[in-house]
């Protein structure tokens, strides 16, 4: 009657984890107690007190597991262990080489990731006081939306310094284009202006020199690149170096110091560092008071973390001060951000400084993806074929339980083996990452990873994967090895693999993940043909250009060309596609509105073969069409302009029409996105480009015409032109790097599955070899034979592809989606690749395996012995 | 073996074992050490001791004929055997030897 009353979980707990012999005593024990607390104490007490001493039954002497594994001390069998997990693997070549490949393949994926992660998020932290300096930044309101900004006014450091005393050093940044001469070295160079505080904030230590030397408004500060590039391997300290700022304007510098090589991974550099107060140098009418104009950074260094908040209180004054000079730029408020998340911030943060892509960032996640696609085929592959040597290890197993081992031994005899396959892969993997995957993928994406083996993370990292692999593909041939009764094995009655649901969904689970791979490298190979073809929205064939910084100069350059037959037409230009444009604000009645702006001559159109919708281009002789702007065809849609000629706006307190709206083209890569832009009409004299059309198939010879002119023109300065079709520098060639990368990801995935599927069907034909030779001598047929075994997969291949291939669709849709601002349509010529590729896998590995089998004399697989 | 000292919780437990005579199996011991001692003792605890003890050689069990209570399971009886009461015997000499020695022993109240 008591019984019923028990708690019955607890009961039933109580049960399964008490020793067998012991049962009967406790639970009697406790039992009786519960009969009498019932009586004494009311039936609810009683169930509590059952249950607490349930949970203090949880001890060494009662649970059954807790069994002394005494198989841990043997050493004897631990060497024996090893000894046949080292002969099995050198039995079958063929299946450890498919584990041993597979698995150090994935890890070595795994390290890649591993090395990329820790390259980006290891950015810039070798600054000893990275969680001390703080950028100013600034909120400003542009076209409705908030958008912080890097940049701060130019007085704003000083100010800073002089009401906060808890700032304990402050540099401002800003860089400047200039030509930089030493000896018979003339190159275009930008140099970085800061504050002497700027060594001594970030750790950039000095080879040789000085870091005081930046103090002085006559010194300059090489980094170890430049050095060598003017000076080969000689200390330059104390040499002299001139610095072009512009037209007449040029100032001697004595080299004070050479920075050591920069660590990798980092965002903040220099090649060339002096003293800001040169910025009055490069432009004698420069106001370093004037808050209307601003510098590229503000950084400050605080001894205290908490007297950030206490500066940012104080703020608003500034805010005040420049509000009232530029109505342009309004700020709402300022803040200040830490440099240890700058980087990951960089695609909110507009900044000069630091300006990389949070790209990174996304990529890690996907790498992340593809390495555990690819570990999983390779655990997947590794489980499989742990079960086929399985059988052929059976007789090993019936002999070593009947002499005594438990289900534990066995069990723990076969994750000791794949410990050790595993432990091979990982230095092989290990080997593989580094050497191969690796520089494979610096290659690709060209930058250098600095990838350190000696990195103490990488071996508290290396371990996890090794746990992680181990167990995931371990367990569960171990668990089912170790099921089998001795006299069913040794009676010969076990079989294998013929009902395994479970390997089928396995392989089910390979076929979807190489499917997914498969598609992602055809689509990316697509792709790049796709964005190598796109329209740039102008014609860049046959268009040289080259920037000239001073207008009458350029307008002789200009002469000069057009005296060559060659040439089609040419144009000046302040702006150049591809290579420089500026931000205008249009100011609407309700909101700011943020364009891009280039300021051509009436040629630009012609020469560059841009598209005009409606309306018309600027017409030379019309002098009021200074007073005209013409628009892209987004700007219209974004405001919503249905009969856009004729509108007018009004820029910087003037006002402009519309005369003409052309189709839209690309300044920047497809990788971004194109955005509202207005083209007007260049002032005479500020003309700084010059494009120039060359007839079809003489380009080349027009560029070096140029070259030449150049020389003679300007003797002093290095060429500064180039081919139009070149203004995106190497973004083709990362467009296709993508698909090289994913092709590789591909076919590694495609050689796992193709190697899984082997197994399987080895397994399959092995188990059957009876049933085969018995078809045989009965006259059966290779094909025949074929057929049987592909009847077995044709239902998994078909649900497997019927899911995998919409869902290969759709995810690689979604990647395409995320990583390309413009792509290739989404086509299904990629899932048919794969579903194709797959089947004629599994074609190719039956007919091996079932060739194998006809050859074969039958009585070989009839005989008992 | 661990050695054949008595802890002082196991002393109890003999001697506890030796109070209860024939009627020493599991709960009994549990709720007459929980007695004496006044503070809760768990089943699972009493059960660590006895099997160290058995261990030792101290105790020896059997089990009772079934009954109808406690689900008809048996009770098991434990008994010292003659190593653990020499064992007991030792323990209490030691003991009462320490004490003569002691010179001059009163409890204080105040």
């Amino acid at each position: 009657m008591s019984q019923d009353q028990l708690p019955s979980r607890f009961y039933r707990l109580f049960q399964w984890l008490c020793k067998p012999d012991l049962f009967e005593e406790l639970q009697g024990d406790l039992e009786e107690a519960f009969d009498e607390n019932v009586e004494t104490h009311g039936l609810r007490h009683a169930r509590m007190t059952y249950r607490k001493e349930v949970l203090k039954m949880l001890r060494p002497s009662v649970i059954r597991f807790w069994q002394t594994p005494t198989f841990f001390n043997h050493t004897i069998m631990l060497k024996n262990y090893f000894k046949t997990s080292m002969r099995s693997l050198l039995k079958n070549p063929t299946s450890s080489f498919i584990n041993l490949f597979g698995l150090s393949a994935a890890i070595g994926i795994c390290i890649l990731v591993y090395g990329f992660a820790r390259w980006t998020y290891g950015m810039d932290d070798f600054h000893e006081h990275r969680n001390e300096i703080y950028l100013a930044t600034f909120m400003a309101d542009r076209d409705g939306d908030l958008q912080q900004n890097g940049s701060s006014p130019r007085p704003l450091g000083r100010m800073l310094t002089e009401d906060f005393p808890q700032i304990d050093e402050m540099t401002r940044i800003d860089d400047k284009q200039v030509i930089i001469k030493s000896g018979d070295n003339v190159f275009h160079e930008r140099v970085r202006m800061t504050d002497q505080a700027f060594l001594k904030m970030f750790t950039f230590p000095l080879k040789w020199g000085d870091i005081s030397s930046l103090g002085g408004v006559n010194n300059i500060i090489l980094s170890e690149d430049m050095s060598i590039k003017y000076f080969g391997d000689n200390n330059p300290v104390g040499e002299s170096m001139e610095v072009i700022f512009g037209q007449d304007i040029s100032k001697s510098f004595t080299i004070g110091g050479v920075g050591v090589a920069f660590p990798t991974p980092h965002a903040l550099h220099f090649d060339f560092l002096i003293n800001i107060e040169n910025l009055t140098v490069a432009d004698p009418d420069l106001n370093m008071n004037d808050w209307s104009s601003f510098v590229a950074a503000t950084l400050i260094k605080v001894n205290n973390p908490e007297d950030l908040h206490s500066i940012s209180y104080g703020m608003d004054k500034y805010k005040e001060l420049q509000n009232g000079v530029d109505s342009d730029w309004k700020i709402s408020s300022f803040a200040f951000e830490s440099i240890v998340t700058l980087d990951q911030k960089s695609e909110e943060i507009r900044s000069q400084v630091w300006w990389g892509s949070n790209s990174n960032y996304t990529a890690i996640n996907f790498l992340i993806v593809i390495a555990s696609f690819l570990m999983t085929l390779a655990c997947l592959n590794y489980i499989n074929i742990s079960i086929v040597s399985a059988s052929k290890r059976l007789k090993e197993i019936g002999i070593r339980k009947s002499i005594g081992a438990t289900r534990e031994v066995v069990l723990f005899q076969f994750l000791i083996e794949n410990i050790f396959v595993t432990t091979i892969a990982l230095f092989l993997g290990l080997l593989l990452g580094v050497k191969v995957v690796i520089p494979w993928f610096e290659a690709i994406i060209n930058f250098d990873m600095g990838f350190n083996i000696y990195d103490w993370r990488l071996w508290v990292y290396l371990p996890i994967v090794l746990l992680f692999t181990g167990l995931i593909s371990g367990v569960y041939p171990a668990l089912y090895i170790s099921k089998f009764h001795v006299v069913s094995i040794l009676k010969g009655v076990v079989k294998f693999g013929k009902r395994n649901m479970l390997t089928k969904v396995l392989l089910g689970l390979q076929l979807l993940v190489a499917s997914i791979l498969i598609t992602s490298a055809v689509m990316f190979s697509q792709n790049t043909n796709y964005i190598a073809e796109r329209s740039w929205g102008y014609d860049p064939m046959n268009v040289v250009y080259v920037q000239f910084n001073d207008a009458t100069g350029l307008n002789r350059l200009e002469e000069l060309m057009l005296q060559n037959k060659d040439v089609i037409s040419t144009t000046t230009s302040t702006q150049h596609l591809g290579k420089n444009i500026d931000l205008e604000v249009i100011g609407l009645p309700d909101r700011d509105f943020e364009v891009q702006q280039l300021a051509v001559d009436a040629e630009y159109f012609q020469t560059l073969g841009l598209r005009l919708k409606e309306g018309r281009f600027f017409d030379r002789e019309l002098e009021s069409d200074h007073q005209t702007i013409i628009v892209n065809e987004l700007l219209t849609k974004k405001l919503g302009l249905e009969q856009p000629i004729g509108e007018v706006f009004n820029i910087d307190d003037a006002n402009y029409e519309i005369i003409g709206v052309t189709e839209d083209f690309h300044h920047d890569s497809f990788h971004e996105a194109v955005r509202p832009t207005i083209l007007t009409l260049a002032n005479k004299g500020d003309e700084v480009f010059l494009a120039i059309r060359a007839r079809e198939g003489s380009v080349d010879e027009v560029y070096a015409q140029l070259q030449k002119h150049w020389a003679v023109l300007q003797p002093n300065e290095p060429f500064s032109g180039g081919y139009q079709t070149d203004v995106w520098g190497n973004y083709f060639e990362e467009i296709s790097n993508h698909a090289q990368f994913w092709t590789g990801i591909a076919m590694i995935a495609v050689l796992l599955a193709g190697l899984g599927l082997y197994g399987l069907v080895t397994l399959n034909v092995s188990g059957r070899l009876r049933e085969f030779s018995i078809r045989k001598t009965l006259g059966a047929e290779l094909l025949s034979l074929i057929k049987i075994v592909l009847r077995q997969y044709t239902l998994l291949f078909a649900i497997a592809l019927i899911i995998g291939a919409p869902a290969s669709y759709f995810a690689v849709k979604s990647m395409f989606d995320i990583a390309y601002t413009y792509h290739v349509p989404m086509n299904s010529l990629g899932v048919i690749i794969a579903v194709g590729l797959l089947i004629s896998i599994l074609l190719l590995v039956v007919a091996i395996q079932v060739q194998k089998v006809a050859k074969e004399d039958p009585v070989k697989g009839l005989r008992l012995e | 073996m661990k050695g054949s000292n008595l802890g002082e919780f196991q002393e109890i437990v003999l001697l506890t074992i030796l109070v209860l005579d024939d009627n020493a199996y599991g709960l009994k011991i549990q709720k007459e050490l929980s007695e004496r001692l006044k503070r809760e003792l768990s089943r699972g605890a009493l059960h660590t001791a006895l099997s160290r003890l058995e261990e030792k050689g101290f105790i020896d069990s059997y089990f009772g004929g079934a009954t109808a209570e406690r689900g008809g399971r048996r009770k098991r009886y434990y008994s010292l055997t003659q190593s653990g009461k020499v064992a007991l015997k030792q323990a209490k000499d030691l003991r009462e030897e320490m004490w003569r020695l002691v010179p001059n022993f009163t409890l204080s109240f105040s």
